[in-house]
């Protein structure tokens, strides 16, 4: 499968140094290189930019503020005044998965975000979190969650395990679609990559334009995956505070 | 496919636990209190300039409302200072054309009882003049010697038939 022209060779983890830790592979890989750039990237941006602290800003410390208010703006939306608790959290996956996204369109850089177990991880941590919540809030009515009401009672036996069902696949869905969207789209890329060096000389242009278009589109895919991934959990803490 | 590899599951999971809680923790305490005192600093400044204009154009109000006042309270006063020195001024012309009236009836009464007294006098010395002419001519054409009493009497007599 991971031959040396393929497609999804761009995703096999490389150890950069081997460490074991308990008898676990802990090594640190390209793919813990691309975190760590996206987190220098994002802690040295948020804080380089807005060290002046000037009231009147200065663009980058304006994108910092605008990143802020447009996490703050979609927690206020979906949650409301309870959200702004969780407003910490939200924004560094929102950067999190925003950068790494981003991270990952430079060529030669490793993408995180396309390896499922990382989305998982970071969709588990809100799932169980959320579930937590709504058990802290609730306690024992949370279940009541998975009681339509307004529904004919023959409904019941049907819809209770079809909502059971919905509210275990949230973490699946929410990291199946972070990572399927970015495998996809650095599969697509790297395809027609191949096709610019394959195809004969002259018409290995309209791949190269092809590419140049799609890197538009993905990096349209990147922010808007972020995005995603950021209202999802909000509107599943959302959740957790409002029953229906 | 490498993400089905379970290889560096453990190693993926680590770091990412490890970086995600840094990151979390960083933009937590450091930087998203940083970009919060900041936008709070600029809306307290809005708010205080927004106060403040409000009371600066609140007291422009009053300014504008006390210059209007004191407008209308000049244009009354002037209004009627102007009536006042028209009326002392037309007062003090028409005293002036009555004293001139007077001044000239004077004159006019003063020179007509002269006119009279002179006319008087001339009466007079044309009635001595007639009584020596008449004394002179009776004298020479006769011896008769008139007295001044009887020449007087007649003329006195005919002074009517002489006007």
């Amino acid at each position: 499968m991971a031959a040396k022209d393929s497609p999804l060779k761009q995703f096999e983890i490389d150890p950069i140094s081997n460490i074991e830790l308990g008898g676990y592979n802990i090594s640190f890989t390209n793919s813990s290189f691309a975190m760590l750039i996206t987190v220098l990237v994002i802690t040295f941006f948020l804080t380089l930019t807005v060290n002046t602290r000037s009231i009147i800003p200065s663009r980058m410390q304006l994108i910092s503020e605008l990143m802020y208010n447009f996490i703050a703006q979609l927690l206020s939306d979906t949650v409301g005044e309870n959200g702004k608790r969780y407003f910490p959290f939200v924004f560094s996956l929102f950067m999190f998965v925003l950068i790494g996204n981003m991270v990952g369109m430079i060529p030669y850089q490793f993408t995180f975000t396309s390896h499922i177990i990382v989305t998982f991880a970071l969709a588990a941590v809100v799932f169980i979190g959320v579930t937590i919540l709504g058990f802290i809030n609730h306690g024992i009515k949370f279940f009541t969650f998975f009681y339509i009401p307004g529904v004919p009672f023959y409904m019941h036996p049907l819809l209770i395990p079809i909502e059971v069902i919905s509210y275990l696949s949230r973490p699946i869905s929410l990291s199946v679609r972070l990572f399927a969207n970015m495998l996809a789209g650095h599969t697509l890329l790297k395809v027609f990559a191949g096709f610019v060096v394959s195809m004969p000389f002259f018409t290995g242009v309209f791949p190269l334009a092809f590419i140049v278009a799609l890197t538009g589109l993905e990096i349209l895919i990147a922010f808007l995956q972020a995005y995603v991934f950021a209202i999802l959990t909000c509107l599943y803490i959302n959740d957790a505070y409002h029953l229906h | 496919m490498p993400q089905l590899n379970p290889e560096f599951f453990v190693s993926q999971l680590f770091w990412l636990a490890v970086f995600f809680t840094f990151l979390f923790v960083f933009l937590w305490r450091v930087s998203l209190p940083r970009i919060a005192t900041v936008l709070e600093k600029r809306q307290n400044k809005i708010d205080e300039n927004l106060s403040s204009a409000k009371e600066l154009q609140e007291q422009a109000m009053e300014i504008e409302k006390k210059i209007n006042d004191q407008i209308n309270k000049a244009k009354l006063e002037t209004d009627e200072k102007i009536k006042e020195t028209i009326n002392a001024l037309q007062e003090d012309v028409s005293s002036q054309l009555s004293s001139l009236d007077k001044d000239l009836e004077k004159k006019v009464s003063d020179a007509e009882k002269e006119i009279l007294k002179s006319k008087d006098d001339q009466m007079e010395n044309i009635n001595n003049e007639i009584a020596n002419i008449t004394k002179l001519t009776v004298g020479k054409i006769t011896d008769i010697e008139l007295s001044d009493n009887e020449i007087n009497k007649v003329i006195e007599k005919h002074k009517g038939s002489f006007n």
